[in-house]
């Protein structure tokens, strides 16, 4: 079984299984609200594709002759633009292309040995899930306390000091921030390494099932390699996480600000209820339920993050990916891989979602 | 419109007096009120404004403030920030009435004279500079002499100075701490006065030089013009697009605005770099088309917000119209919904200039959008990032020039928000 | 006959920092409420009822504070209490009732959990299973089937969720519950079942009860005395049917009239004149003077303070006074 299948099978049984508890337990008004949701997804999914199609189509350029380079003649170009395809009519091109996407079948890669470009993504796609997992969940972790101790107190140093967090951070280019976490923890102190998943010799003696080397590493009982793999995915972790927290500190903050002034909180303070079960339990909780959503939105940073991330760490995942394509010109691959993005950034907001529906109970029955 | 009508004696909601008290009084008493009542944020603003103002001068004039053109070679490579430079100095034997480079000179019938250099170092280059200034001047004086020496050069240190000690040339040019290491080993040789060019003249770079020799420093300035061209020209298509595509969807409503919405939230969501980094890729790499790039991006921005305002002003408007005569779409346009849309679409903007810096930086970070040599803070990072173990100053200073200009920028718009428009605070 | 006071409000002021200026909402007001009695608190919007409320629990935050005066609550003065004690206080000796059911409620909280919340947090040693016998027969005492308290509050309607509420300030026994406007949201059929049930409780448990509302119709029906606020002064107070009968000060009179189902004069429906004044810039004097159709000269100069027209009924107007106390106010 391919790594890819066994990812799809680890991500996507559990989420059946939600999916299906969810239509079991919840109320006809959630079932419907699920079901509109999925649907709406699609044409999310088709609108990003189709305008990624026509950019990579309409704009100037023949992706051929680029990628051939000055040595193709024009026969050349000729025939690998029949074979590709590429001189059928646009309606025609389009058509499978779109058919493409359903099978998630992309064709080979234009460049190199000529790859399944599916094979090629399924090497990378790990290695980016194995990157934005942990820094999403400690941009969470940062974000969320950080914001409800900076609501908590308010206009207060602490207060500032994190609002000043958040602004910092949001303005940091993220490749930069990375570059200075290489200089200071790799080049200066040497404590950590500063490129790549895991120790070259080391990885010799992994084992590779889903290509998330540090699962693969566990399922296989390999102790030296999954330290290896977590000392290579502190750096970028840290660079994506924290770049990502600065706008989950402001949002949570805001929201649980908002949420103080609420009548309920009012009420609830009248009962003689503590100032810190007030912020940290009612505001907090209510307060996610707004934040859930417009993590959704933040998806967007979270993958042009990783893209330069990867980049700065050569983290072979799919932005490096997409790099090496397109200096390489390997047209199909950059049409493939921005494709997948868009079904990621879909497919997660989807989950937020849902995620939404299941937190908030006036959604829920 | 009729005047405001009369309004029943109700009080305000619990909350809402200042919101309308704030209304009344005037826009500069509401500047210097919001002095009072947003202590922080007005310094932000005022803090981040002067900033902003200083780099778009910076921008306007690199030249007047960089010590150095952005492309000129003008010192050793990888000289660290601050770090003086190491000083070519003329080498005479023990035995040579020379003291200085100008007593090289002879009459213009004789043999010019010989001097010794080593391989691929910027001493050559000072020798021949400073020769070329003494000629200048001795040409005009009287007795003839002139000063036009014939470089020799050679493979290492010792070759250059041996050549000197054996005779072959009147004199060497070398590094003083290199000849420090190794005068030892040539007892008869003695240094004479340094031999400055330009190249020798600076006495240490503010941050350091890069990897071919050129100031870090006047790059960095020289770069603020890239940033700032960037961030606005795409800032100001995006908003030239973004507004009246807003506008239309929010007044014509219906299937046009849900197709359009669609359209954009779709843009919204998707991660921006990425789009780029595709259109960029397809028009190939050039200043102009990494303009057009980002400004693709920002436009659903605008759009949603104008489209959100437009909405609910045309909503309030219409109850009141229907009562009062009918104000036409141009007159509600211009009394309700502008004056609504014009703060925010402002602020809007400052934070979107931070935005498209960002992301500008990103992709000349990548490789996909500048001229590699161009005086380019993202490409001078990516620069840094090969002698990462080297040179520290060449990743730092650039990256924490993006990061102030960001920096300004966000906080301007940011504090502004906070203190002139009280729907978008805190949000 | 001295009465027994629960809580004695002695020159209270809460002002409100705005970015136009400060305001006070509440200015300088003093107010004894009775043990076992149902105290009707009324005056037009924004006069400063709820600002009221909320200090009597020293409920404020944000933009607001108690500036001056003293709380006597049951023997002691609430104002020399901590920030960490006023909580043992709130809920379980003062309940407070919000105006709107709807969203008084936190919404991802159960009903049951609210109350067990409330028990626990004030009786921490309470075992669980305690704590929602209590509940349960607290809800059905309030009318609510117990199977309803593992619902989430948006799936109740108004009147239920406002018996809710009163559970919440039943649930530990306090002595004083605070009502501010408890039926503006609701029907009038909901609204009357809700004061007969707040009659009930009020017997049963011999609560004493702060009704604020400004609905007359309703402290008619439910209180035993009433106190009448203007533009955040105390302009009246006394026993219902005194100042029902018998209004001394000029805006209870007016207020009074304005009322369509309350007969006095059974003269035509009455508009008072003008609007309430901006508490940014109140007027001068007796602040209900530019309305007041016996406004005398030294009104607009002097404030009249709240003293004894006849027993047990106070009012602040100079109508009331002698003419020698008016002439030493005027020259000192
Ligand atoms: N958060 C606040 N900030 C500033 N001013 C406020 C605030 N809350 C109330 N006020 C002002 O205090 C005054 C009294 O308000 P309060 O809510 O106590 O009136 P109320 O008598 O309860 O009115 P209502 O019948 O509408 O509930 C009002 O004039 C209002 O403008
Ligand atoms: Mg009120």
């Amino acid at each position: 079984m391919s790594p890819i299948a066994i990812i799809a099978l680890i991500i996507g049984i559990p989420s059946l299984l939600l999916l299906a508890y969810v239509f079991v337990r919840g109320s006809t008004g959630l079932r419907r609200y699920i079901l509109t949701r999925i649907v709406l997804t699609l044409p999310m999914i088709f609108i990003l594709a189709t305008m990624v199609f026509f950019i990579l189509r309409i704009l100037p350029g023949d992706p051929v002759s680029s990628a051939l380079g000055p040595k193709g003649t024009p026969e050349m170009i000729q025939s690998i633009r029949t074979q590709l395809g590429l001189n059928d009519p646009l309606i025609v091109q389009y058509g499978r292309f779109l058919w493409s996407m359903v099978t998630l079948r992309f064709g080979n890669s234009l460049v190199g040995g000529h790859r399944p470009i599916v094979d090629e993504m399924s090497e990378r796609f790990p290695a980016t899930l194995e990157l934005i997992v942990p820094a999403s969940i400690l941009a969470l972790l940062v974000g969320v306390y950080g914001g409800a101790l900076a609501a908590a107190k308010r206009k207060r140093a602490l207060d500032f000091s994190l609002r000043i967090y958040s602004v910092v951070i949001y303005s940091l280019p993220i490749f930069w921030f990375g570059l200075v976490l290489q200089l200071f923890f790799g080049v200066r102190l040497r404590w950590l390494p500063i490129s790549g998943r895991i120790d070259a010799v080391i990885g010799t003696s992994l084992k590779t099932i889903t290509n998330i080397y540090s699962l693969d590493a566990l399922l296989t009982g390999n102790w030296p390699a999954f330290f290896s793999v977590l000392q290579h995915l502190i750096l970028p972790t840290l660079t994506l996480g924290l770049i990502l927290s600065g706008v989950f500190v402001r949002m949570t903050r805001i929201n649980v600000i908002e949420t103080m002034q609420a009548d309920y909180i009012a009420a609830a303070r009248a009962r003689g209820i503590r100032e810190r079960v007030l912020i940290y339990g009612h505001a907090l909780k209510n307060a996610m339920i707004p934040v859930i959503t417009l993590i959704g939105l933040q998806v967007a940073i979270l993958l042009a993050g990783a893209v330069l991330t990867e980049t700065v760490f050569s983290w072979p995942g799919m932005g490096s990916y997409l790099v090496e394509r397109i200096s390489a010109r390997d047209y199909t691959a950059v049409q493939s891989v921005i494709t997948v993005f868009a079904m990621l950034v879909a497919l997660i907001s989807l989950a937020v979602d849902v995620i939404y529906s299941l937190v908030d109970p006036r959604v829920r029955y | 419109m009729a005047k405001t009508k009369e309004r029943p004696s109700e009080a305000l909601p619990e909350g809402a007096t200042w919101e309308v008290e704030l209304k009344r009084i005037g826009f500069v008493r509401r500047i210097l009120t919001a002095r009072h009542w947003y202590g922080a944020d007005w310094w932000f603003v005022t803090i981040s404004t002067v900033a902003v103002v200083v780099f778009i001068i910076i921008a306007l004039f690199p030249g007047l403030f960089a010590p150095y053109s952005p492309d000129a070679l003008v010192g050793p490579s990888f000289l660290a920030p601050g770090a003086s430079v190491d000083l070519p100095v003329l080498i005479v034997p023990q035995s040579s009435t020379v003291n200085k480079l100008q007593d090289l000179a002879v009459p213009e019938s004789a043999d010019r004279p010989t001097v010794a250099v080593e391989q691929g170092l910027p001493t050559a280059g000072a020798l021949n500079e400073e020769s070329q200034k003494i000629d200048e001047v001795i040409k005009n004086q009287p007795g003839g002499l002139r000063l036009r020496p014939i470089i020799d050069r050679y493979a290492s240190l010792e070759e250059t100075l041996q050549a000197v000690v054996d005779g072959k040339d009147k004199a060497a040019v070398v590094q003083t701490t290199e000849f420090n290491k190794v005068k030892a080993q040539f007892p008869t040789l003695r240094e004479a006065a340094p031999v400055s060019g330009t190249a020798a003249t600076a006495g240490g770079f503010l941050m350091g030089t890069n990897d071919i020799g050129q100031d870090v420093f006047s790059r960095l300035l020289w770069g603020t013009r890239i940033a700032l061209i960037i961030g606005f020209s795409s800032s100001i298509i995006s908003l030239l697009l973004g507004v009246p595509l807003g506008l239309l969807a929010g007044f014509a409503g219906g299937t046009f605005d849900r197709l359009l919405s669609l359209l954009m939230d779709s843009l919204y969501a998707f991660p921006g770099l990425i789009l780029a980094i595709a259109i960029t890729a397809v028009l190939g790499p050039s200043m102009f088309n990494i303009i057009v790039a980002i400004s693709v991006l920002y436009i659903p921005t605008y759009y949603r917000i104008v489209r959100g305002q437009t909405l609910s002003v045309k909503e309030e408007v219409y109850i009141e119209a229907a009562r009062s005569i009918g104000a036409r779409q141009l007159e509600i346009l211009r009394r309700y919904i502008f004056p609504n849309v014009i703060p925010s679409v402002a602020i809007i903007f400052s934070v979107n200039v931070a935005d498209a810096i960002l992301t500008g930086a990103g992709l000349s970070f990548l490789g996909l959008g500048l001229p590699p040599t161009l005086a380019d803070w993202g490409i001078d990072v990516a620069r840094g990032q090969r002698f990462i173990q080297t040179a520290w100053w060449m990743i730092t200073f650039p990256g924490l020039a993006i990061m102030l200009v960001v920096l300004a920028f966000t906080l301007m718009g940011e504090g502004l928000m906070e203190i002139f428009n009280p729907k978008l605070r805190e949000r | 006959m001295t009465e027994d006071i629960l809580y004695s409000i002695r020159n209270l002021t809460v002002e409100y920092r705005t970015r136009a200026g400060s305001v006070q909402a509440v200015d300088n007001v003093s107010l004894d409420i009775r043990r076992g009695e149902i105290l009707g608190l009324v005056g037009e919007s924004g006069c400063g009822k709820s600002t009221l409320g909320k200090a009597l629990m020293r409920l404020h935050t944000g933009p607001a504070r108690i500036t001056n005066g003293e709380l006597w609550f049951d023997g002691r003065d609430l104002m020399t209490l901590s920030d960490r004690e006023m909580p043992d206080v709130r809920g379980a000796e003062i309940g407070m009732v919000f105006q709107d059911p709807m969203t008084s409620l936190n919404p991802v909280q159960k009903i049951l959990d609210h109350l067990t919340e409330t028990i626990h947090t004030h009786e921490p040693e309470t075992s669980a299973a305690a704590a929602r016998t209590r509940a349960e027969e607290l809800v059905e005492r309030l009318g609510i089937r117990r199977e309803r308290l593992n619902e989430y509050p948006h799936q109740m309607s108004g009147g239920m969720r406002q018996r809710v509420m009163i559970s919440l300030a039943l649930a530990l026994r306090a002595k004083l519950v605070i009502a501010d406007e408890p039926t503006t949201s609701l029907d009038v059929i909901v609204e009357a079942k809700f004061l007969d049930l707040l009659r009930e409780l009020q017997k049963e448990f011999g609560l004493t009860i702060l009704l604020i509302t400004h609905n007359i119709g309703v402290v008619a029906e439910v209180a035993d005395r009433v106190a009448v606020m203007y533009a955040a002064r105390m302009v009246e107070v006394g026993d219902v049917r005194d100042v029902f009968a018998d209004p001394k000060h000029p805006y209870t009179q007016g207020l009074l009239r304005s009322v369509p189902n309350i007969k006095l004069d059974g003269g035509e429906l009455y508009k008072m004149d003008g609007a309430p004044p901006s508490l940014l810039h109140p007027p001068k004097g007796c602040r209900f003077h530019p309305r007041c159709p016996f406004a005398m000269g030294i009104c607009s100069v002097e404030e009249p303070s709240l003293d004894a027209v006849e027993n047990d009924h106070l009012a602040s107007c100079w109508l009331y006074r002698d003419v020698a106390v008016k002439q030493e106010a005027r020259n000192g």
